[in-house]
C-alpha cells in the first residue's frame, strides 16, 4: 500500500499535464460548442443546442463521407507501402536497421505544412515530376496533378506514414524468425509462410498502424488546403472555416466535439481489439 | 510581395492560435467607454511601436526608416484575415497601429475601439484630401474621425492573353469560360465569391434575401466542374501558370506582372455587372498603449515620397497624392488596373453585415464548399 502511494507520486507531472492541455481546452471547447456569438463575432458561453442538429445537416454528409474515403485509401497506400518497408528493415536491415528507422522519421522533423508546401512546389504543372516525365518523354504536356482528389490522398498517405511504419516495425522486430523458419520447413510457399505465420503475427503492429494513419488523416486540413481543388473539402477544411472565417467558433466546436466521438469509436474498437490480444499473449 | 500567400501560409498557425485563444483567455471581453475612444492623441513619441498587418503588405525599408528617424523600435506582429486581426485583439493583444478593411472598420469604430485620430495632428493629411473629398465622409467611418486611408483595390478577373486572346467580354461570366476549363480559380474568401456571383445575377453585392442567396449557391455550385480551385494565394496559382483565369485583386496582378518573363500576357478586367471596391485603412486601437507614435507612423507613410516607395513595394495604390501618382506609373501599360474616384464612389463595397446575416452568407459559402 505504501509503496503503491509512493510510485503514484511520478503519475502527478503527467496528470497536471494531461489536466492543463488536454482536460481543460476540452472542456473549452465543449462549453463554447454550446454557445453563440455576438455581433462582433466573439463566442459567448449559452446554452444554444442547435449547433448540434446542424453538424447533422444533410449538406455535411458528402464532407464526411469524403473525408472517411480518402482516410481509408491514405491508410491503405501507408500499408502497402510501409510493411514492405518495415519487413525489409526488420528483416533484412542488418546493423543498419537504426540508420534505416531513422531516415524514415527524418522528414518528420520537419513540420507537416512545410512538407506540404514541398509537395505543392514539386506537383505544380511546370514542377519537378512533370518536368522528369517530359525529359523521360512519358508525358508530352504534364500531368495537372495538383488540385485532384490524388493529390490530397498522396498528401496524407506521405504525412502519416511513419505512423504506419512504425508499430509494424516493431511487431516485425518482436517477431521470432524462427516461426517463419518453420513455416518453410512445413513446406509453406514465401508467400504462404508469409500470409499464414508473418501477417498473423504482426497483426496487432498492423491494426496500430491502421488507426495512427486513419485517425489523424479523417480530421486533416492541410492537404486538402494546399493540394485539393474544389471538390477535395474535408471536415478538417470545414472546421478550419467555421473558426476562421465564418467566425462560427460555437459551430466550430460542435463540429470538433462531434468528431472526435466519432474518432473515438474507432479507437475504443482498436483498444479492446489489442487488450484481446494481450490477454491471449499474442504480441 | 503580396497580401495573400500569408493568408494561406498562416491558415495552420491560425487555427493553433485560436485555440490557444480559446484556452489562454477564455471569452474576456473589452468593452472600452466611448470617452475611452474619443480621447485625443498628440503626435508624439511615447514609446516603441507596435505594428499589426498583413506582412509583407508595407516596405520594410520605411519601417526601418521610420525607427531611424524617431529612435523607436517598430514590433512587426501579422495578420493573415481580418477575422484573425480581430480574434488577436479580442484576447486582449495590445496594438498601436493596424489596418482594417472600410468594412471592419465599421464594426470596430461602432464597439469604441478605435481610437479617435485628429487630422490637424498629420502635417501631410492634406495629401489626402487633396487628392478626393471621398474619405471626407466614408460611410463606414463618419468624416474618417478613426481612420486614415491606407490603400485601396479592385476585385476583378486577370487572365491569359497568350492562352485566351486580348479581350474578354467584360463580364463576371468570363469566370466560366470553357475553354479555360480545369485552369480558373475563384478566391477562396466568401465574400469576395457570394459577391461576384451575386452581381452576376444581378443582386445587390450585399444581398442578404434567402432566396437570391440560394440561386447564388447554385450558380457558384454549377461552376465548381469548370473550376481549378479556390485559391488564397492567386499570385502562385496566376504567375506558376496554373490559371488562365483568375478571380484576383488588382494589386495582386501587379505583384504577378513584375514577376512574370512576359507581362503583356497578364491582362485584368473588371467587370460590367458591378465592380467591388475595397479600402484598407490605418487605425489606433482604444488599448494602445502609444498612439502618439502610431501618429508620426501614419504621417511618415502618407509623405509623398514614402507613399510612392511603399506603391512600388505591395503593388496597391494609396489613395493620396503621391501614391496615387506613382501608382498611375505601375498601371500605365495596363490602366484596368488602376482605381480611380469614381470606382470607389461608385463601386459596390462590401458592408459589414448583422450577425444573423452574415451566418446565413457563411452557411450559403459552406454548402458550395461542401457540394
Amino acid at each position: 500500500m505504501r509503496e503503491g502511494r509512493y510510485w503514484s507520486i511520478f503519475l502527478i507531472p503527467g496528470g497536471i499535464w494531461l489536466a492543463l492541455f488536454f482536460a481543460v481546452p476540452l472542456g473549452i471547447t465543449i462549453a463554447i460548442s454550446f454557445g453563440i456569438t455576438d455581433d462582433l463575432g466573439n463566442p459567448v458561453y449559452a446554452w444554444n443546442p442547435e449547433n448540434y442538429s446542424r453538424v447533422f445537416d444533410p449538406v455535411f454528409l458528402p464532407v464526411l463521407i469524403r473525408s472517411v474515403g480518402y482516410a481509408l485509401v491514405a491508410t491503405a497506400v501507408c500499408l502497402v507501402i510501409g510493411y514492405p518497408v518495415a519487413y525489409t528493415v526488420a528483416r533484412h536491415g542488418g546493423r543498419f536497421r537504426h540508420l534505416l528507422i531513422l531516415a524514415v522519421v527524418l522528414p518528420f522533423f520537419v513540420n507537416y505544412l512545410v512538407r506540404t508546401y514541398a509537395w505543392v512546389t514539386l506537383l505544380a504543372d511546370d514542377g519537378l515530376i512533370n518536368g522528369l516525365l517530359g525529359t523521360m518523354g512519358i508525358t508530352e504536356s504534364g500531368v495537372a496533378w495538383l488540385n485532384t482528389p490524388f493529390a490530397v490522398v498522396g498528401g496524407l498517405a506521405y504525412g502519416y506514414m511513419a505512423f504506419m511504419i512504425l508499430p509494424v516495425y516493431a511487431a516485425l522486430d518482436r517477431m521470432d524468425p524462427s516461426l517463419i523458419e518453420a513455416g518453410k520447413d512445413l513446406y509453406g510457399s514465401p508467400a504462404a509462410t508469409f500470409f499464414n505465420v508473418t501477417l498473423p503475427t504482426t497483426f496487432q503492429g498492423v491494426l496500430a498502424g491502421c488507426v495512427l494513419v486513419f485517425l489523424p488523416a479523417v480530421g486533416d486540413f492541410v492537404s486538402a488546403q494546399l493540394l485539393g481543388g474544389p471538390g477535395t473539402y474535408m471536415v478538417g477544411n470545414l472546421i478550419q472555416q467555421q473558426f476562421h472565417d465564418a467566425q462560427n467558433w460555437p459551430f466550430g466546436a460542435a463540429l470538433t466535439v462531434v468528431m472526435m466521438a466519432f474518432l473515438l469509436i474507432w479507437m475504443v474498437f482498436y483498444l479492446r481489439s489489442a487488450a484481446r490480444a494481450a490477454d491471449e499473449g499474442v504480441a | 510581395m503580396n497580401r495573400f500567400t500569408r493568408r494561406d501560409a498562416l491558415r495552420g498557425a491560425a487555427l493553433g492560435a485560436a485555440a490557444l485563444g480559446l484556452s489562454g483567455c477564455g471569452m474576456n471581453r473589452f468593452n472600452p467607454s466611448e470617452a475611452e475612444a474619443e480621447r485625443p492623441i498628440s503626435a508624439k513619441v511615447d514609446g516603441d511601436l507596435y505594428y499589426f498587418n498583413y506582412s509583407e503588405y508595407m516596405d520594410p525599408g520605411l519601417i526601418k526608416g521610420f525607427e531611424k528617424r524617431y529612435g523607436v523600435r517598430v514590433i512587426e506582429s501579422n495578420f493573415d484575415s481580418m477575422q484573425g486581426m480581430l480574434a488577436k485583439l479580442n484576447a486582449g493583444n495590445r496594438y498601436d497601429v493596424i489596418f482594417p478593411t472600410a468594412e471592419w472598420v465599421d464594426k470596430l469604430h461602432k464597439g469604441n475601439r478605435l481610437r479617435r485620430i485628429d487630422h490637424s495632428q498629420l502635417r501631410n493629411y492634406q495629401q489626402v484630401t487633396s487628392f478626393t473629398d471621398y474619405f471626407n465622409d466614408p460611410w463606414y467611418d463618419p468624416e474618417s474621425a478613426h481612420t486614415v486611408p491606407y490603400a485601396v483595390y479592385t476585385t476583378g478577373i486577370c487572365w491569359r492573353a497568350d492562352k485566351l486572346g486580348d479581350k474578354l467580354t467584360g463580364s463576371w461570366r468570363d469566370l466560366w469560360n470553357e475553354e479555360a476549363k480545369g485552369k480558373i480559380y475563384v478566391l477562396d474568401d466568401f465574400q469576395e465569391a457570394l459577391g461576384m456571383a451575386n452581381l452576376l445575377n444581378g443582386f445587390d453585392l450585399n444581398t442578404t434575401d434567402e432566396a437570391e442567396l440560394e440561386k447564388t449557391k447554385q450558380t457558384l455550385i454549377g461552376q465548381k466542374p469548370l473550376l481549378r480551385g479556390y485559391s488564397a494565394d492567386t499570385i502562385t496559382t496566376m504567375s506558376s501558370g496554373n490559371a488562365w483565369i483568375e478571380h484576383m485583386w488588382n494589386g495582386d496582378v501587379v505583384n504577378v506582372r513584375n514577376q512574370v518573363d512576359s507581362p503583356e500576357n497578364y491582362r485584368y478586367e473588371t467587370c460590367n455587372e458591378g465592380i467591388p471596391v475595397g479600402s484598407d485603412t490605418f487605425a489606433i486601437p482604444t488599448n494602445a498603449r502609444h498612439p502618439g507614435t502610431a501618429m508620426l507612423f501614419i504621417d511618415w507613410l502618407l509623405d509623398p515620397e514614402h507613399a510612392a516607395m511603399n506603391i512600388e513595394y505591395c503593388g496597391y495604390p494609396m489613395p493620396n497624392d503621391g501614391g496615387y501618382e506613382a501608382f498611375a506609373g505601375l498601371a500605365k501599360d495596363e490602366p484596368s488596373i488602376n482605381v480611380t474616384v469614381e470606382q470607389l464612389r461608385e463601386g459596390d463595397q462590401f458592408r459589414s453585415l448583422p450577425r444573423d446575416d452574415l451566418t446565413l452568407w457563411n452557411e450559403t459559402w459552406t454548402a458550395v464548399k461542401a457540394a
